[in-house]
């Protein structure tokens, strides 16, 4: 059963968000329970939950609450990262100020950028992948729960290291893209820089992980009946943001390894000198960072297209384009990596490649813009705050998309490289195209993960302000570029005449300041006394509203069955499941890849410290390798004994043992 | 109130499958994506520094030793056919032939390992030489980091057939193991060729 492209909202005016609800239909409806169920959720929670106490925290695989925990220390990065904008902004209100000098104020840009992007934008996006998507795709947990603990683990110590490094001032001090010659050994003795190129491989690893676990899990853990067609647009968005982790990553974990190296060991990579280019570094880098905005970006759309039809009460209009698109933009951001370097001597057949792969990549970014209108356009759209966010986005994230197709330009670029017009248009992207989403997203699944509403009122304050707030900190910026103003400069003299702009930039960073302290509070204030939501509050399609709020351990209690795009809205009264997985141990459905039909049982495996240990093993690895090659021998021998442990078969859970030649004994 | 309705049963379907069926081999498929694509930038970095110097490699480096490394070259095409039995005797549930095969395995990976130290022997520069020595040292370095944990990983899997709790999945796994020691071969090659013998006409 599919539903028609044009078919009629599917619920009247009036419906439980915004007032009592008339006629409530079956969509809102919770599943009963029978006793034969309740004993089953008995013994699942049994087998599926975590240990308790600090121990159990340790040792949990689940991707419920590694996903939450993801979350939540990419949030506290964000935070940073925020607060050393206020210091800069705070600088940089006036001219020639004096509360940052220019050793700090190099520290402090860098800081933020490399928190933004490695801390905090990449490892949100994965996390959140790493809650939804075994949940949206009706999985149990995700493909190699132990590996999901493992690059959390990996992640938090490579925060945690450089953060440290921060504080006892030997942060790095060269950009969050660390151009070489002045990261190399001649320009930035000490170990700044060193730090920061091992926190890059620190996050590369823990990103790595994230995407394996994410694509396997929405190859091969969906529903049954959840063919390619069928999959929700946030699970598709996911995936190619996945494969671009895979394929990008490894160029940036490289070229750092190169710098590294560079620092450490005396090779030549961007040694001149010898032979080595420093423009290597920058096709290095930027073959990874050019997929790394997009990398961000594309989760942002798919949590868009989640919320565009639950708040428009239709289908989204146009799915396989919108899949298309998807595809298309991932595989078109690999091609565009040297419009960051048009300022450097590059062919000029290059040139134009890049202009017009640069230009052409509006084209699908374009399309799901207009299907989300029209999805928008014919339904019936209620103005709650996570649509709210979408409208920020489309508002926000055209601006930076026009300014993008202006620098994609060659000759423009040349004139407003390296100046505040390009501050403008990256936060503009980023924000508009990222953050305002990721809000949105949050106020749409807050109730998913915590059990309650956020408060809404609240939450249109927090939108507006920023909204506002992001507006005003960065359109003036597009002037200020246009005027000279470069990037990374901690001050400017009066006469430049850029004071009052600036002033201007810093009092939309209080507002920007003021709308995220307004939504902690409202976080915190609706995990206590939010209203209560139900299974599914807003009256979602997927399936991840077929849990509970906040899921139960086991998540779904049988594995659902999907026979629509749109599976909660056109189930009727009854929910189709499959049965028969084991009760005993942690049991999974495994589909095909295509059509999703049962396949195979899959034994998730029980919850265990040694990725815990693995991961600290690796810290000591990265982190003594910035002082001596010899770390990475030392942390090889350490981590050996963890990933042996990690992987050996446990006897106390043997489920399915072998008895000689080609017997099999389940216990 | 809405009611669960079974319209169907999973209890019957196995659970060790093989091949792309599985969700390991998806796993293994994963990680020659990501390895393979840093041998690639690896060798990118090579061919890029080349247009830095006149001659390759750069006087006075001598061109690379071929002996160790053709020898090399050729046991790991000899370990590839081994692998390849054991990959049957795996898919036919066959444990004594699987150990048999893993030990055999692990001694192979194990010689290859002693042979990569001469190989970076065989590329007579160093790695702080030049760039040439950088990018060379690095490619060859890269690509043991992959033999060495394929090597270390077959190993722990002919232990685990001697000694440990053989379990029905761990045919499955070998079977992956097999996989992945075929990329790990089967990459070396272009290397090979991009440090060992092209340089004598670059």
């Amino acid at each position: 059963m599919t539903v028609a492209r044009d078919a009629a909202p599917l619920r009247e005016p009036g419906d439980p968000m915004t007032g009592p609800d008339p006629v409530a239909p079956a969509i809102w409806e919770e599943v009963e329970l029978t006793e034969e169920d309740q004993e089953l959720r008995k013994k699942l929670i049994r087998v599926w939950g975590d240990g308790p106490g600090l121990w159990g925290w340790i040792r949990s695989t689940s991707h419920a609450s590694i996903g939450k925990r993801y979350v939540v220390t990419a949030f506290i990065f964000f935070l940073l990262g925020g607060l050393e904008a206020g210091m800069m902004r705070l600088q940089l209100s006036r001219p020639e100020n004096s509360f940052l000098g220019p050793d700090r104020y190099n520290q402090i840009f860098t800081m933020h950028g490399t928190t933004m992007m490695f801390l905090f934008a990449v490892p949100v996006m994965v996390a959140m992948g790493l809650y939804l998507v075994p949940l949206m795709v009706g999985a149990r947990e995700v493909a190699f729960s132990r590996l999901n603990a493992y690059g959390y683990w990996v992640y938090l110590i490579g925060g945690l290291f450089i953060y440290t490094q921060f504080f006892l001032n030997t942060g790095p001090d060269t950009g969050w893209f660390a151009y070489v010659p002045l990261s190399g050994p001649e320009f930035s003795p000490g170990k700044r820089v060193d730090t920061w190129a091992q926190m890059i491989t620190f996050t590369e690893i823990a990103a790595l992980a994230g995407a394996t676990e994410i694509v396997i899990t929405a190859f091969k853990h969906r529903a049954p009946g959840m063919s390619l067609n069928r999959i929700p647009l946030f699970v598709w968005a996911m995936i190619t943001t996945s494969f671009m982790i895979i394929f990008a990553m490894p160029a940036v974990a490289t070229g750092s390894q190169f710098l590294a190296a560079d620092r450490l060991i005396d090779t030549h990579f961007f040694n001149h000198a010898e032979g080595g280019d420093a423009l290597l570094w920058q096709h290095l880098f930027w073959f990874f960072g050019h997929p790394e905005v997009y990398i961000i970006f594309m989760p942002a759309l798919g949590i868009i297209s989640s919320i565009v039809p639950t708040f428009t009460r239709r289908p989204i209009f146009g799915y396989p384009v919108m899949v298309m698109a998807l595809i298309t933009t991932g595989f078109m951001s690999f091609g565009l990596w040297v419009h960051h370097m048009f300022a450097t001597p590059i062919p000029q057949l290059g040139q134009s490649f890049f202009t017009a792969a640069s230009t052409m990549i509006a084209i699908p970014t374009g399309v799901q813009i207009f299907c989300w209108i029209a999805t928008i356009w014919a339904g019936r759209p209620r103005f709650a705050t996570p649509l709210l966010f979408v409208l920020g986005f489309f508002f926000t994230f055209i601006i930076g998309g026009l300014s993008g197709v202006m620098i994609a330009s060659v000759a423009f670029d040349q004139q407003a490289h390296d100046t505040y017009f390009i501050v403008a248009h990256l936060h503009y992207v980023l924000l508009g195209g990222a953050v305002m989403p990721l809000f949105g997203g949050f106020y749409y699944w807050f109730p998913k993960f915590t059990g309650r509403l956020m408060n809404e009122r609240m939450g249109k304050w927090n939108f507006w302000l920023f909204f506002i707030g992001v507006n005003v900190t960065f359109f003036p910026m597009h002037i200020l570029g246009l005027e000279g103003m470069t990037r990374r400069i901690y001050t400017y003299l009066p006469e430049t005449g850029w004071g009052p702009l600036n002033a201007l930039v810093s009092g939309g960073a209080v507002l920007i300041v003021a709308s995220v302290a307004l939504f902690i509070f409202n976080f915190f204030r609706s995990l206590r006394h939010g209203a209560v939501a139900g299974d599914n509050p807003w009256g979602a399609d997927t399936l991840e509203w077929a849990t509970a709020s906040p899921p139960e351990p086991y998540v779904f209690l049988y594995p659902p069955v999907v026979q629509s795009r749109n599976p909660l809205w056109t189930e009727g009264r009854e929910r189709p499941v499959f049965t028969g997985l084991r009760t005993d141990i942690r049991d999974t459905l495994v589909t095909t890849t295509l059509d999703a039909t049962p396949d195979y049982r899959q034994n998730s495996p029980n919850p265990t410290a040694w990725p815990f240990i693995a991961a600290l093993a690796t810290g000591v690895m990265f982190i003594s390798a910035i002082f001596t090659a010899w770390g990475l021998v030392v942390g090889s021998v350490l981590l050996f004994f963890p990933l042996v442990k990690w992987g050996w078969p446990d006897r106390h859970d043997q489920s399915v043992r072998y008895s000689g030649r080609g017997e099999i004994v389940e216990k | 109130m809405k009611r669960y309705k079974a319209v169907g049963d999973v209890s019957e379907l196995p659970s060790v499958v093989f091949g792309k069926r599985a969700i390991t081999w998806w796993g293994t498929l994963m990680f020659m994506f990501i390895e393979g694509m840093t041998v690639a930038v690896c060798a990118a970095s090579y061919l890029y520094i080349r247009k830095n110097f006149h001659d390759w490699p750069p006087p006075p480096t001598p061109l690379p030793s071929l002996l160790i490394p053709t020898i090399g070259v050729i046991t790991m095409l000899v370990s590839i056919v081994v692998m390849r039995r054991v990959q049957k005797a795996a898919e036919a549930l066959d444990k004594p032939a699987v150990t048999t095969g893993l030990v055999v395995m692990a001694l192979l990976g194990m010689a290859l390992v002693a042979l990569r130290f001469f190989d970076f022997r065989s590329l007579n520069t160093h790695w702080d030489t030049d760039a040439y020595g950088s990018t060379a040292w690095a490619s060859v370095a890269f690509h043991s980091t992959l033999l060495f944990f394929e090597a270390i990983e077959t190993t722990v899997f002919a232990v685990l057939a001697l000694v440990g709790p053989w379990e029905m999945k761990h045919f499955s796994d070998a079977e992956d193991n097999a996989m992945y020691w075929y990329f790990m071969c089967g990459i070396w090659i272009p290397v090979y060729v991009l440090l060992f013998i092209l340089p004598r006409w670059l």
